[in-house]
This record gives structure tokens, sequence and C-alpha cells, in this order.
């Protein structure tokens, strides 16, 4: 349970806020606090008490020893871009914010790794390294915005995972600040130091467990060659098995992504890319990446198993202008569907690939059940479906119907054994359906470790897991019932 | 037959409880080597099913009794002596398949599979997990993962932690739960995957693992260069820096080996493996640099190529005591630091992985293995590294520290290990500071 937090004195505590980092790094207006009540899952919004922006460790640790002093619980902040609410404040709580930390520490070219604060952008690693040859390989879609300390706590992924694997294969080492104020340091740029993996356990826990102050990441030799090859096909199921069969083949592209007939008009629409054929009935864009002989080989290969496949056109792109163009609409996406309607509510489930066309099917069904156009963009080598839901929040009612939707989709994800969350985290969003996927025993084990990380449960509390004021019954947990005190838009 | 063994075998068939006295002798020596000299556990047990593994625990949690798990017992003689063990529980018959998703490249298995078993499954769908710990021939996959064993693989596979992708365990009060699943990409809940590799049987039972699996690579071959550490040391740097994509890239030295034999020489052992075009060109590449900085260079293909990686895996596993670490140092040190411990020690085998500066080493006993042990790991934390004893005398390890941590996080695992094993029953003393 969260730690009562009625009668806190917030004038005191923000005089010990501004001693720590100083007057003007401490947000408490009302007007100015509006910046700081949603993160990226917009449909919740909860201003937060106090916003405090520190710059080192040591701020950080001192901040949270106030926190700790008063049970006041605190949430962590990077750019706030995340889509699950792992960001959103809770009531009569402090968020930290990590914005002005946000200095690369340490460029280790020779041992290819780099120690950053948890505020650097994801994007400006990749920029520091590559005059190197090397790049940062996980790039969620937000890379030019995203703090790496976000990407920490929620494991973020991106296009490029299903080779190169997600954040939490490139974190080496990490300072963390614990709940109880305390530093620790794990691992290192020298990885298996001996003792428990507390640096792959804090990676994608959701700011439960405390705040990474530095990060250490393991940067990759930038490829010698890279083709992008775009096919369109006129059944989904087509496509979805052109994924199953290049991956069978033995080719592991850097990434293969799927955008189905609605996706694809509404980025025509928008950006008119006047590359993806508007009347197919998805398009496959595969990136393939390595030495110069490997990929034009695979390129081949590839090719024909598209065709094999009935791609009705295949386009290949080799220079860097015209893979720019060929990626342009899928990157389009969601803002394209932010643009043909006046909102939309993201999934982020995975199945196991070959289940593809089944839980496709299966989506179009409950679409037309609930009486809800999805547009479905997917990262479909590693299964990750992103289900835009369009939806109108001005009209009352309308984003709990959709939550549902979603609901549904997720437990058919769970049902075909995937998961509900591949890489936006569960946050506040999807908590309520831990249970569809994980017993209470699998819960309470989780629980074992955040109680030794955070005893007093100030840590982004009643994120992550169901508490039962939150989701009532597990059997009939709905997504509205979370945060039932926070304004809804 | 003791109070112990004797209400085992009444939970369990007869078969599954093995008293003490009863075991062969190399069985007894091999468990010996994992426990405090001058005490015996009581019995081995052999669950054949989760459920009568966690009826075992819940007993044992209930009587107090004190557990070592163990799959084969190949690295029984590795880590921290266990302390006060009363029973051995053994993963053994816990070793189906449970799913291999061949289309979804996922493999779902009970801990007690032996790798090599598995890795037979996987290869008649043209598959495989690519893992080479030590002892890949008899070890378990639940071994392999509680000591975070990976193998030079790990140049392009990553480790352990890498491909595990969903767990289920039993608690140290019999509980049954699981973390993960059985997808490549998730994020819902705790990583306990992570936490569980490596951590050698101090916190759960591994019962089933889910891992991530790959296509069998087309072809390969391995090009071994040969010189002074300093010309191998910048080919290693060259390598590197270069876009080759070497599955697995590691200085070695093995005098026992002839390509190796050279005193003061370092060998950079590096396998391509791809499609025929890819390997053969990254191969050339390789000759070229190492040409350019006038090394010998050679290729292994086919058999000769398997015979190579067969003898070096040989080097590492043999009868005779020897001490066998696990260390770490900078990447770019890796080379050098090689080089002053063949100044050093007298060194049976080591190798250090290029990408990652994590070696082992192993020397014979001598009698000043203590002292030397201090040097060695003097010289790993001085590159920013660690060193730990993976297999020694018992003697020896009551006299060092066997794991070398230096960071400031004991408290928290102390923490951890208390939360999860309250009474302290599973692999008690086994691993670092006494967690």
């Amino acid at each position: 349970m969260v730690a009562a937090t009625a009668g806190i004195d917030w004038r005191a505590i923000a005089q010990d806020f501004a001693q720590i980092v100083g007057d003007r790094h401490v947000v408490q207006r009302r007007e100015e606090l509006l910046v700081y009540e949603c993160d990226g899952l917009t449909s919740y919004r909860q201003r937060p008490a106090l916003v405090v922006l520190p710059r080192t460790t040591e701020e950080v640790a001192q901040i949270i020893k106030v926190c700790d002093r008063h049970h006041i619980p605190f949430v962590a902040r990077g750019s706030g871009t995340g889509l699950s609410g792992g960001a959103l404040p809770l009531q009569d709580s402090v968020l930290i914010v990590t914005a002005r930390m946000n200095q690369i520490l340490d460029l280790d070219l020779e041992n290819q790794r780099v120690v950053v604060q948890p505020g650097v952008i994801n994007n400006w690693v990749t920029q520091a390294v590559s005059g190197g040859g090397f790049f940062y390989a996980p790039d969620p879609s937000s890379q030019i915005i995203c703090s790496i300390g976000g990407n920490v706590a929620e494991n973020s992924g991106g296009v490029h995972c299903l080779k190169y694997g997600v954040t939490t294969n490139h974190v080496l080492g990490l300072k963390i600040v614990l709940p109880t104020g305390n530093i620790i340091d794990t691992g290192s740029k020298i990885p298996d130091m001996p003792g428990y993996d507390l640096t792959g356990l804090f990676v994608g826990s959701e700011g439960t467990l405390g705040i990474a102050t530095e990060i250490t990441l393991r940067i990759v030799k930038a490829p010698e060659a890279i083709h992008v090859l775009l096919a369109d096909f006129t059944t989904v199921e087509a496509s979805g098995q052109t994924v199953s069969d290049v991956i069978s083949a033995g080719v592991l592209p850097a990434g293969m992504e799927i955008m189905d007939n609605f996706s694809i008009n509404a980025v025509e629409n928008v950006v008119t890319t006047a590359c993806y054929p508007r009347d197919a009935a998805a398009i496959l864009l595969i990136e393939l990446d390595g030495l110069e002989t490997e990929v034009a080989a695979n390129s081949q290969r590839v090719e024909a198993i598209c065709r094999q496949n009935g791609a009705r056109s295949i386009r290949t792109a080799i220079d860097l202008q015209e893979r720019l163009t060929l990626w342009k609409g899928r990157k389009a996406a969601f803002a394209a569907v932010g643009q043909i309607s006046p909102d939309y509510y993201v999934q982020d489930g995975v199945i196991p690939r070959t289940q593809l066309p089944y839980v496709l099917r299966e989506i179009e069904a409950l679409s037309q059940q609930h009486g809800y156009r999805v547009a479905n963009v997917f990262h479909a080598g590693d299964g990750n479906l992103h289900p835009l839901i369009l939806y109108d929040n001005a009209v009352p009612g309308e984003l709990e119907k959709v939550e549902d939707l979603g609901g549904d989709i997720l437990k058919l994800c769970v049902a075909v054994g995937g998961s509900i969350s591949g890489e936006h985290g569960i946050g506040a969003d999807k908590r309520c359906y831990m249970p569809a996927m994980f017993s209470e025993t699998d819960m309470d084990t989780m629980q074992l470790v955040r109680q030794v990380f955070d005893p007093q449960r100030i840590a982004n509390p009643d994120k992550l897991f169901p508490t039962p004021r939150t989701c009532g019954e597990a059997a009939r947990a709905r997504a509205q019932q979370h945060f039932s005190d926070v304004e809804r838009y | 037959m003791s109070a112990i063994a004797t209400t085992l075998q009444s939970m369990l068939d007869s078969t599954a409880v093995h008293p003490w006295a009863d075991l062969p002798s190399a069985l007894q020596a091999s468990i010996a080597q994992a426990i405090m000299p001058d005490a015996s556990p009581d019995c081995v047990v052999y669950p054949s099913t989760v459920e009568h593994l966690a009826e075992v625990m819940t007993r044992a949690h209930g009587e107090g009794w004190r557990v070592l798990p163990c799959g084969y017992g190949s690295k029984l003689s590795w880590g921290g002596l266990a302390q006060d063990v009363q029973v051995v529980l053994s993963t053994q018959r816990l070793n189906r398949v449970l799913d291999h998703a061949v289309g979804d490249m996922t493999v779902t298995a009970e801990a007690g599979m032996p790798l090599a078993v598995l890795q037979q499954t996987l290869a008649r769908q043209g598959q495989w997990l690519p893992l080479n710990p030590f002892y890949g021939d008899r070890t378990s996959l639940g071994g392999m993962v509680a000591t975070g064993d990976a193998g030079s693989l790990r140049q392009r596979y990553g480790t352990v932690r890498d491909l595990l992708i969903g767990l289920s365990l039993v608690r140290a009060d019999g509980q049954v739960a699981k973390a993960g699943g059985r997808v490549v990409k998730n994020v819902a809940g705790y990583d306990l995957m992570k936490l569980l590799t490596g951590s050698w049987g101090t916190l759960g039972l591994l019962t089933q693992l889910t891992f991530r699996t790959y296509p069998l690579p087309e072809t390969s071959r391995t090009v071994v260069v040969t010189g002074s550490a300093e010309a191998i040391a910048l080919l290693g740097q060259a390598l590197l820096a270069s876009s080759l994509t070497p599955t697995d890239a590691e200085w070695v030295v093995a005098p026992g080996l002839d390509w190796s034999a050279t005193p003061a020489q370092i060998s950079l052992v590096c396998r391509f493996q791809s499609i025929a075009v890819s390997v053969e060109t990254q191969a050339d590449q390789l000759s070229q640099m190492a040409a350019a900085l006038s090394l010998p260079c050679q290729i292994y293909r086919d058999d000769a190529e398997a015979t190579l990686w067969r003898a070096i895996a040989q080097q590492w596993d043999n009868e005779a005591p020897a001490l066998t670490c696990k260390f770490g140092v900078l990447p770019v040190r890796a080379a050098q630091v090689l080089d002053k411990m063949q100044a050093m020690v007298s060194i049976d085998v080591a190798a250090i992985n290029a990408g990652s500066g994590v070696g082992h080493l192993q020397v014979p006993i001598t009698d000043d293995a203590a002292q030397c042990i201090t040097h060695l790991r003097q010289l790993c934390n001085a590159q920013g590294g660690f060193l730990t004893l993976l297999r020694a005398p018992a003697a020896l390890k009551q006299q060092v520290d066997v794991w070398g941590y230096t960071g400031n996080a004991i408290a928290l695992m102390h923490g951890i290990k208390h939360q999860f094993d309250p009474q302290n029953l599973l692999s008690p003393g086994r691993f670092l500071h006494g967690v």
C-alpha cells in the first residue's frame, strides 16, 4: 500500500528540495505543474504535488532521502514519452525529472562502452559514437526525444531489436539511487561480475526499484551495408507467412515490419510516400544489415521468399535516401493515424510469430464487435503488435469502451501464448491485466524483490502490479478501474 | 538409513531417494567438492515431476533441511562450499522438452534436460541454442543457467541471460512460480530470468526454462592467428574495429595445443558462422589483417575445425587437480593481461572473450596457490575487473575469498536472499559473502 501522505507540509518539503537543487529547479506553481501531469499515455492525468529537477546522483539521493523520511511517494520521469503511464504522477507525489542529468560521462570507444546520465537522449548516444563507426542499437520510435533513463526503466525495444536485442541486452552497469536514498553500483563495463545480476533485474522495473543515475551502455559496430526491401501482399496472411519463412531460412534481418491496409491508407493520406500501394492488404518492410556480400546474398534470398509467398511487387533500397523513403511511411504511421482520428489508443501485445494470421483475424472480429476501427502496425519479426484503436475522446464513455477492446486484444495475445507488453511497459495502463499472465504466486515472488529495494513502497507505487484497491477482483479486471482518483481525458 | 531419507522415501518412490552410504564413491566425491569438508549429506533425491520436487522442498522448508540443488553435478567443484547440507536435490529426472515452437524459434524444456540432448532435438529442425558452456557434453540446462556459464559464442549471441526468456522455479517454501514467457520480446513483470541466471541455486530450484533459439548456421570457418601479445592485441583491436561479425573471438593461451605451443605467445581464435560467401570473405579479411602484421594464420574448416574446437574444450576438461578461475578485464587490456598472467603462473589453458573481456584461466595447483590467486586478482582488479575461483581444493577455498566481489551492493544481495529464502536453506554459504 502507498504510505499515507495526509498532512504533508509541502511548503517545507519544497524548501528542503530547494536547498538541494536550488529554487529554480523545484516546480510548485499549479500552471507550471500542468506540463508534468501526464506522459505519452495522455488519457490519464494527475498533477504532482511538486516537481524537482536534480542534476547529480548526490542530489537525487538527497531528494529521495527527504521522500523516504516523510513517506512521500516519488515518480521518476525522463522525457515523458512513455506509453504506459509509467511516469504518470500520483496524487501527493513528487515527480523527479532527470532532464537536467544530460551528460555523456565517458565515451570509451576502445572498449565499446559509453557511460551516460539518465536524461541523455537515446539518439545522442549514436550521434556521439557514429564518428567512430559505432551505434547504440535499441531504437524506440521516439529515439530523438526519449531518454536513456526512461529506456532503462521500460526496457525499451525498437525496430532493430529482432537482431540486436532490447535495452537490457545493452546495459552493462548502473549507478542506482535506491528508494531509501542509498546509492549502489551494479555491473560495470565488464559483464558477469560476481553476485546477483542486479543490473538485469533493474532494467524494465519501471521506476519501482529506484532511479538509475549513471548507465553503462554497450555500443555496436555499424554494419557495412544495409538493404531495405518493401514487398506488398494481397493478404495479411501472406505477409505473416513471409516473415516466418525468412526466419526459418536462417536469415536474421535487423527488422521486419508489417502495416495493414488501413494503416497504409492512413499513411498515404497524410504523408503520401507513394511507395505503399493503397490496394495492398499489407506491406512488409525488411531491413537486412551486415557485411556487403552477406547482405547482397540474403537480399536475393528474401526477395525469392517474398515472391514465393505471392508478393505483388518488391522494391529494394540500398542507398540512404532511398532507404529513408521506404521507411518514411512506417515511421509516420502513428502520427498519420493521429491525423485521421481525433484520438487513438495503442496497445503493445506480443504473440508467437506463427499465430500472426489467426490473431489478426481475431483482432478484426473484435474490432467489428466493439465497433471501433483498428489500424495494425507491428514489429512482425518478434511478434510485437501495435494495434491502434481509433476513437474520439470528446465523446463521453468512449475511452472506457476502447480500453475494453484493448483489454480483449491483450487477453487474446495471452491466450495464444504471448505477453501483454513487448516494449511499452505495464505502468498504469496494463497492470490490471497482469493476472491474465501471472498467478498470485508469480506476482508475490516478484514482490519479494520490490520489498528489498523499496520496503516503504514509495517508488512509483500503484504501477506495474495490480492491487485490490485499484483493479478490483482480478477476474473482472477492467482497465478503467485503476487510478480512480485520477482525472481522465 | 537416516530419518530424512526414510521420510523422503515415504513421499516419493524408493528409486528417487539414494541414501549417502549407498551412493557410488565417484558421486560421493563429486558432491564432496561442493560442501564443507568433514560433513556429508543424508541423501540425494531425484524427483521425476515438478510436483514431487515441490513436495520435497515444502517438506525441507517445514523441517529446516538444507538443500543443495544440482543437475548432473558437472560444476559441483565450482564456487563456494555449502554448509551443513542435508539433502542434495537433483533435477536429472526432469529432463523433457516441453515445447519446441519451431516456427517461433523458442524452446521450453525442463531444467534437468542435458544441453547436448536439447541441441540434438533442436538440430533435427535446423536450430540450436547458441551457447557452448564448459562440460557441454554433460551439463544440464538448469546447471548452465544457475552458474550463468555461456561460452565463447557470446561474441555474437550474448550469454545465458540474453537467451533465457522465461522460467519456472520452486521457491524455498515449496511454492511454484514463473516469470517471463514464451515470446522473445516481453517486458511484463520483473525480469527474474536475469536474477536467477548466475544465482548458484541460492534463490530457488529451476524447473522449466524457455530459450530463444537460432537457425543453425549454414557453414563455419575458424581462423587461428598466433604471435606476441603486442601483435595479437593489435590484431584483436583491428578485428573489433572492422565490420567483421565473428561468432567467437577469443585470446587463447593453450600450451597443450600444438599451434599454441611456443612460449610467451598468444593466439586469437576466431570463428565465423553464416552463409558460405560470408564466412569465406570474413576468414580472408582476417587473414589479410594478420598478414599485414606479419602474423601466421591458419584457417580450419569441416572436420579439422570440429577437431580444433573439441581439442580446445578438452584443455579445460580433465580430471587432474587444477585451479580454474573466471575473471574479467577491460576488453582492450585483455591480451596484455593474458601476457602478464603467463609471466606470473604456469598456464594450462586460458581464454578471454574479445568483446566482453570475460575470461577463464586454468593453472596447476602449487604450494603458493593462495598467493597466486591474490596476485592474479590484483591484476584483474587493476583493470577494472574481477577474479572468481571456480574449481580449487576445498582447503584453498576455505583460505581465500572465492568470489572476489568488490562492489557496494552486498547488503541488497543479502536482502534478496533473505526474502527468497529466509531460513537460508538453499545452497547455504555457496554464493558470495555467505549469500
